[in-house]
């Protein structure tokens, strides 16, 4: 039984939100938006791994990094939270993106 | 294979709700730069998926059934699973970029006011009950345990799907309705035009997905089921088909409404079939027949002045309230004739008969006036719910 892999996922997690506090990006710009966005993410996310496990795609591997806690069959703990890091990691690439864009017109313009 | 296909269906209800949202959230030309950068977050999500990918299945963290892949990789990474970070930048930011979207807002506010509100209402929630009992009960008895098929169903047959019924309905039957003193309550809503093209996303988007996970949870059965269901909640009220302006037609079409949840369900449960089974289908469906035809008699008036056809302007006010008695008659019957505790469910037949005697020798001029006995319907229904249930309870202790 192991930790790391969740521990790095928690860490993953820590580093968005340190970077949505620093630059306003997401939660920090709008909490209400990003929860919706966010849950409605994992829950999308989660239905689909839930029928690729159903049909018989997904199988949970045996790696030593990981706990072995299992929420669903095949369904380990970590990965609720690898989607919702998912999710997180997408929206701040996304919002970064637009601010780099907003930042250059602004100062093409002035 | 199996992996590319639930793949592009994740993928494709993702894009179709993002165009939704896009169109809500920003004006044309920002929403270009924004699916511009939506593209470029792609890519970022790409690269990071193919380095930490390839560690993630080389960690022996998870891995596939290989007869499921289509066997493309990049790293370790097999191809299908960029599939996620697609539907991850193709769903989030407009959704993201419609909730925040400020200048437009206001406006919106004003063009969609209460989208969400206005589908509740057109959803009839007093009769989200029954689509979603049908099919979790077909469900539970014969698999007796909850799963989240079962779960995943219920919610499905709860809302989106009656969503669907009326809500397709409510726009195609926009211009008949505005006759209609019924609409607007307890009995459907009057729908702004501007929010068709909204409410019709809104059924895709809420529909798609259910369907396709549960058609993913079983074989061929399941497959023919899901279509026969979704085909007639389309073709009822749809152009064209217009299943609603046929005549006997429509009693059919309004009664599968009901029947299919449970034949869904059954299939989902891989039931084994039984001539008792079969019966009992039979009698809902009669039932259901009855109801729709002697729903239809109250509007005799109004349809014909509209030019519109049904089983009660064919067959006049009078024949259609018997055709709905000897269906409830023979639906009562039917059940006799199943094994115990069915026979006892017979007696649901009873309070409609009763509540439809006094119109035996109704006119088409008084036609309008079984508007009294159809608005009990929606207690009765409770009432036979009830009726049913405590058979079904006895039916579990007796086989279990």
């Amino acid at each position: 039984m192991g930790f790391i892999y969740l521990l790095s996922l928690l860490a993953g997690i820590a580093c968005m939100l340190l970077l949505d506090r620093r630059f306003r990006l997401y939660f920090w710009r709008d909490a209400r938006a990003a929860t919706v966005v966010t849950l409605v993410g994992l829950a999308v996310l989660l239905l689909w791994d839930l029928a690729g496990i159903r049909l018989g795609i997904f199988f949970r591997g045996e790696g030593q990094i990981a706990t072995g806690v299992l929420l669903a069959p095949e369904l380990p703990i970590e990965e609720p939270v690898f989607l919702t890091f998912l999710v997180l990691c997408t929206m701040i690439i996304f919002t970064g993106l637009q601010r780099m864009h907003e930042r250059h017109k602004a100062r093409r313009s002035s | 294979m199996t992996y590319l296909w639930l793949a592009l269906g994740f993928v494709v209800a993702s894009a179709a709700a993002g165009v939704m949202f896009a169109r809500v959230g920003s004006s044309r030309q920002s929403t270009r730069t924004n699916w511009a950068i939506a593209a470029l977050t792609f890519l970022v999500l790409a690269i990071l998926t193919a380095v930490f990918d390839t560690l993630m299945i080389g960690m022996e963290l998870f891995h596939y059934d290989p007869t499921q892949l289509i066997g493309v990789r990049i790293g370790l990474a097999p191809i299908e699973d960029f599939s996620y970070p697609l539907a991850c930048a193709l769903l989030l930011p407009p959704l993201w970029l419609a909730l925040t979207g400020r200048r437009r807002q206001k406006q919106n506010a004003r063009r969609h006011s209460g989208l969400v509100s206005q589908a509740l209402l057109v959803s009839r929630p007093v009769s989200w009950i029954n689509t979603a009992y049908p099919f979790a009960a077909a469900m539970l008895l014969t698999t007796r345990e909850i799963d989240w098929v079962l779960i995943v169903g219920t919610i499905y047959f709860l809302v989106p799907y009656n969503l669907a019924m009326y809500g397709i309905n409510d726009v195609f039957d926009y211009a008949s309705d505005l006759h209609n003193p019924r609409k607007g309550g307890m009995e459907g809503a009057l729908l702004a035009p501007q929010l068709h093209r909204p409410l019709l996303w809104l059924v895709a988007v809420t529909n798609v997905p259910f369907l396709i996970v549960l058609a993913g949870a079983g074989g061929l059965a399941v497959w023919i089921s899901l279509a026969f269901s979704t085909f007639m909640v389309v073709a009822y009220s749809a152009p064209v088909l217009r299943f609603k302006e046929r005549p006997v037609l429509d009693s059919i079409t309004s009664s599968t409404h009901f029947v299919n949840p449970a034949i869904v369900g059954f299939a989902l449960a891989g039931v084994h079939i039984t001539p008792g089974l079969m019966l009992l289908l039979a009698a809902f469906f009669l039932w259901g027949m009855a109801a729709h035809a002697f729903g239809a008699v109250q509007d005799i008036g109004p349809d014909r002045d509209a030019g519109i056809a049904s089983i009660a302007t064919v067959f006049g006010a009078r024949r259609t309230v018997r055709l709905s008695m000897a269906a409830w008659t023979l639906a009562g019957l039917a059940m006799l004739a199943t094994p115990w505790p069915g026979p006892l469910v017979s007696l649901v037949a009873l309070p409609y008969l009763l509540n439809a005697a006094p119109w035996w020798n109704v006119t088409d001029s008084n036609a309008a006036d079984t508007n009294r006995s159809w608005r009990r319907f929606i207690w009765l229904n409770y009432g036979s719910g009830f009726l049913v249930t405590l058979a079904l309870i006895l039916f579990w202790r007796q086989t279990s």
